[in-house]
């Protein structure tokens, strides 16, 4: 039984990982590290997320041809790998972004009636 | 794949990057580099997860779980060897012969024509039912008409089989000839190997070319390709070669040479000919068929003679396999039934291993296996259980091609049309081996599924609570083994109808009288060159004299018992030769309405060689040549038939189309089965052959000699006649009477081989659940035993057990067959499909088998000793 919630729970949590990681290439090509310091720094802390599953999430979206790859130097001229949006990845972003809207939308109004009857 | 790698050779680096340059950034905010490294640490989580993660993103994972799966599957197979021999032998002989069945439809009835439009093409032949013709050739003058008239074919074409004489190459041969319409080529889309076909405006005039079949110009010119435009003597004329077909094209007209008919040789044509059409693409079958009737009334008024005639349309494809497909169709269905009795045979197998397996599925879902992972397993067991036995069976198939070979006919006949056609060799194809596959991994998927989803059914606390005692959860299992054994009989049941049918039919084909007696006859057939002018037969009476001297030649061979020369040969159907009579003494019918009769001409020893009784009168003798009065003998059935109530010697018919005086009735002679055992004998009126000669004659021989060494002394007594003249289809009457009944014999053989395995299989069905049963029930019959029970009543209770089995079975069994063996009916001479005596005699010979196969098991219930069995508790 706690296998099927345990594999819920990664599931949503991946649903969200994939979603930042598309938004956070939305603005340039950038490299793992980078993109994890990002997820930290623009969620003020809120998600935390072992860095390291970062790496498994974006080669799932190599795989589907979400974004693609190349060698760079990042900013203390480290050779890098820079991960980039491609062109399927952008239609993804929209698509999810626009479910995840209707999604959170539901959540909160759901929600916020309950709170109500508490107070 | 090649991305994987890279992509996962590159993630230690990367991730090494990762955290260095964390721990630099952590040192830049004031951490020790100790502390800083192990920060970053922290933060990036689980480097091996995570690398493992990432590989599981790139890896096939169905893949290496399929892979798993085959690596037990082999391993739980190598360890039980004997179960794993006999699962494979049962699934390849059902296989095998699935194989070896859909291999001979493959490349008969399924290739297509080698010809173009070949789906479009239809056969058009006329019929006419008040005399029972129904599919016989137009004349020229019809041909013409159909052509000018009709609006459903993009084309008509008509062509002539025949022989000729081909001289000045060696010996003088006799080849098969075909003469045609000159839009051959185009009809046909046959591009030659060399040269050209006709040209459609070559109809005008006569022209003496000649295009060669492939075969004859590989053995005759040594696939020269320089032979266009070469002279060849055929019948004693120069023509020019003009092309060679394609080796392909043979596989619709096996000819040795094409000749050209000239409009004005075509008006004047009127037997044996064929006609082919191809449909416009917009015109079907039907429409065809309504507008040709319309135009056979039109040439009917236009025509009186042709009064009564219909015109017929078969597609050409179906035409050439109506003979062979209904015992194919049986045959096909046959192997399904071998197919499923064996899948149920291993199904059997199978169950009795998974309650031995019972505790090893209780632990594996215990440990948390899904159900849906566990069930795969089974299946990819099964499969390639079903994959061995399918390499195994593709090899009997293989090997069986050959004997196959020997009873698929070469030539099949067209019903009803004296005609026969060409089959291709029976070989193996790429598509019997994708069929082979096919049909193992669907057997696998059969009788896998069955113990698989049994096997889950099984309560996981229970099973391993029994322990180490597997034998009493077996017990659950018994319902669906019983079942799948009930399965079994009756399918066996099925096949073992099926093949009694066969069994009885070909005994009445065999015992059939014919009207002649079959055996120890020879026969081969003479042309006469009489095509050029100087020619030594352009006269009848020259003819009617060369084959005296033929015959007076081979009745001088030593072991000859007699001889005579015939127009037609009883069942060989060569040709067609029939007309209509007025009976002079009784002319009631309208002038324009006629009786018909086939026509045979033959020498006066014909009668007493064929062994054809005399009923009355007498039979012709060399006094009835052209200076004598014109005799004729009819057969039994035209004298039934109309003389009804007198004697039919001393009448006179005459003969239509003929200005010479009525022929008088000489004799009556018995019946013969001319065009098959399974039709009656057709009204037949016989002219002495002195009286009225032909060109070509079939010459039979009686002999008790066999026939490869008398022949070369008949060819030599023919040759030291003239030495120039050929002899061609030389065959025995057995030949030609399994020719007749091929698609019987074919049915028959191959049906009674399949019956046996299915019964085979379905005893040993029966005979493995009974001992299993058996063992299960060891501990109750000790305590019977030792109660004391007699060994007779033990043996009773298990006899018992498989005879319920089978009569369920059988009952089943023969309401299957009652519905199936209908499809049977068009191969049955004499025989009902429901042929009472069969269905008794066979359910009685089942249950005597099933019977026999619980006996061994029965004896070994007797031989418990009982204290053992009570020790066993």
């Amino acid at each position: 039984m706690s296998t099927k919630e345990e594999k819920e729970r990664v599931e949503l949590l991946q649903g969200t990982l994939d979603l930042v990681i598309l938004r956070t290439l939305q603005l340039e090509p950038t490299h793992g590290q980078a993109i994890a310091k990002a997820i930290e720094f623009k969620s003020d802390d809120v998600l935390q997320v072992e860095q390291g599953s970062l790496y498994p999430a974006l080669h799932r979206h190599i795989k589907r041809k979400w974004i693609s790859v190349e060698e760079g130097t990042s900013e203390n001229n480290c050779r890098a790998k820079f991960y980039q949006l491609a062109a399927n990845g952008r239609r993804q972003f929209a698509l999810e972004t626009s479910k995840w809207e209707k999604l959170a939308g539901a959540s909160a109004r759901i929600l916020r009636p309950t709170e109500e009857r508490q107070s | 794949m090649r991305r994987r790698k890279r992509m996962l050779e590159d993630l230690d680096q990367e991730i090494q990057e990762h955290i260095e340059m964390a721990t630099r950034e952590n040192i830049d905010r004031g951490m020790s580099p100790e502390e800083a490294r192990y920060a970053a640490l922290r933060k990036f989580g689980n480097v091996t997860q995570v690398k493992e993660d990432a590989r599981e993103v790139w890896s096939l994972v169905w893949l290496e779980h399929l892979l798993q799966d085959i690596r037990f599957g082999l391993r739980m197979l190598c360890k039980s060897p004997g179960f794993t021999v006999v699962a494979v032998l049962t699934l390849a002989l059902g296989i095998g012969a699935n194989s070896a069945i859909f291999n001979v439809v493959n490349v008969t009835l399924l290739q297509p024509l080698p010809v173009r439009n070949a789906s479009r093409m239809v056969v058009i032949w006329v019929n006419n039912l008040e005399h029972g013709w129904t599919r016989i050739g137009p004349t020229g003058q019809d041909y013409l008409d159909w052509k000018e008239q009709s609006k459903s074919f993009d084309d008509l074409f008509l062509f002539e089989h025949g022989t000729g004489t081909i001289t000045g190459l060696g010996e003088p041969e006799q080849v098969a000839g075909l003469r045609v319409t000159t839009n051959f080529g185009e009809f046909f889309g046959v591009q030659p190997l060399f040269g050209r076909t006709f040209r459609r405006e070559e109809a005008a005039g006569r022209h003496n070319f000649v295009i060669l079949g492939y075969a004859y110009w590989r053995r005759h010119f040594h696939s020269d390709p320089s032979v266009v435009g070469r002279d060849l003597t055929l019948n004693s004329e120069e023509y020019t070669i003009i092309g060679v077909l394609p080796a392909d094209f043979a596989g619709l007209f096996p000819s040795d040479v094409v000749v050209p008919f000239d409009t004005d040789w075509l008006k004047r044509a009127d037997s044996d000919l064929g006609v082919f059409g191809i449909l416009k693409h917009e015109a079907t079958l039907d429409q065809a068929s309504g507008e040709m009737s319309v135009i056979a009334r039109r040439i009917v008024s236009a025509r009186p003679s042709r009064k009564g005639f219909g015109i017929v349309l078969v597609p050409l494809q179906s035409v050439r396999l109506e003979y062979l497909r209904p015992a194919l169709l049986v045959l096909l269905g046959a192997v399904g039934f071998v197919l499923l009795i064996s899948c149920a045979n291993v199904a059997n197998l199978m169950l009795a291993r998974s309650v031995v397996r019972q505790r090893e599925m209780a632990i594996r879902m215990a440990l948390g296996a899904g159900r849906f992972r566990l069930i795969r397993q089974l299946l990819a067991e099964s499969i390639l259980l079903s994959l061995l036995g399918g390499v195994v069976g593709a090899l009997l198939a293989f090997w069986s091609t050959q004997l196959l070979a020997i009873f698929v006919p070469s030539r099949i006949p067209v019903p009803n049309a004296a005609d026969k056609v060409l089959l291709p060799q029976i070989h193996m194809t790429g598509a019997t081996f994708a069929f082979t596959l096919a049909v193992s991994v669907f057997a696998g998927l059969v009788f896998g599924l069955i113990p698989a989803l049994h096997s889950l059914r099984c309560n996981v606390n229970e099973s391993l609570k029994e322990g180490g005692r597997g034998f009493v959860s077996g017990l659950r299992g018994h319902r669906t083994r019983s079942t799948l054994v009930i399965i079994e009989s009756a399918l066996a049941f099925v096949l073992v109808i099926g093949a009694g049918l066969m069994i009885k039919s070909f005994q009445h084909l065999l015992d059939a009288n014919p009207g002649f007696h079959p055996n120890h006859l020879l026969t081969l057939r003479i042309k006469l060159p009489n095509d050029t002018k100087d020619s030594p037969y352009r006269e009848p009476r020259q003819q009617a004299a060369a084959f005296q001297r033929f015959l007076a030649g081979v009745e001088a061979v030593p072991g000859v018992q007699s001889a005579a020369f015939a127009e037609i040969v009883p069942l060989s159907q060569d040709d067609m030769d029939m007309g209509y009579f007025v009976v002079q003494e009784n002319p009631l019918l309208s002038a324009d309405q006629h009786l018909a009769a086939d026509y045979r001409d033959v020498t006066p020893n014909f009668f007493a060689t064929m062994r054809v009784p005399l009923l009355s009168g007498r039979t012709f003798s060399q006094q009835d040549d052209l200076d004598h009065p014109r005799v004729i003998i009819v057969d039994e059935s035209l004298a039934h038939r109309f003389f009804p109530n007198e004697d039919p010697i001393g009448k006179h018919l005459q003969i239509s189309d003929s200005t010479k005086p009525p022929r008088e009735i000489v004799g009556v002679v018995g019946g013969v089965r001319d065009t098959g055992f399974d039709q009656d004998p057709r009204p037949t009126i016989y002219f002495p052959s002195l009286q009225s000669p032909d060109q070509t004659m079939t010459l039979v021989v009686r002999s008790t000699l066999p026939p490869s060494s008398i022949l070369p002394a008949i060819k030599n007594a023919i040759w030291s006649v003239d030495k120039n003249q050929p002899v061609f289809e030389v065959r025995s009457m057995d030949e030609i009477v399994s020719g007749i009944v091929s698609a019987q014999r074919l049915a028959f053989l191959l049906l009674g081989v399949f019956a046996f395995l299915a019964l085979a299989l379905a005893a040993i069905g029966i005979y493995g659940v009974t001992s299993c049963m058996v063992n299960e029930r060891t501990h109750e019959f000790g305590v019977r035993i030792a109660l004391g029970a007699q060994p007779g009543d033990v043996s009773r209770l298990v006899l018992t057990q498989g005879a319920r089995l089978a009569g369920i079975g059988i009952l089943a069994g023969a309401l299957a067959a009652f519905a199936l063996t209908r499809l049977l009916s068009s191969l049955l001479f004499n025989v009902s499909a429901t042929d009472p005596f069969t269905f008794v005699g066979v359910a009685i010979f089942l249950a005597l088998v099933a019977l026999a196969a619980g006996y061994i098991p029965a004896r070994r219930a007797t031989n418990v000793d009982p204290m053992i069995a009570l020790r066993h508790e």
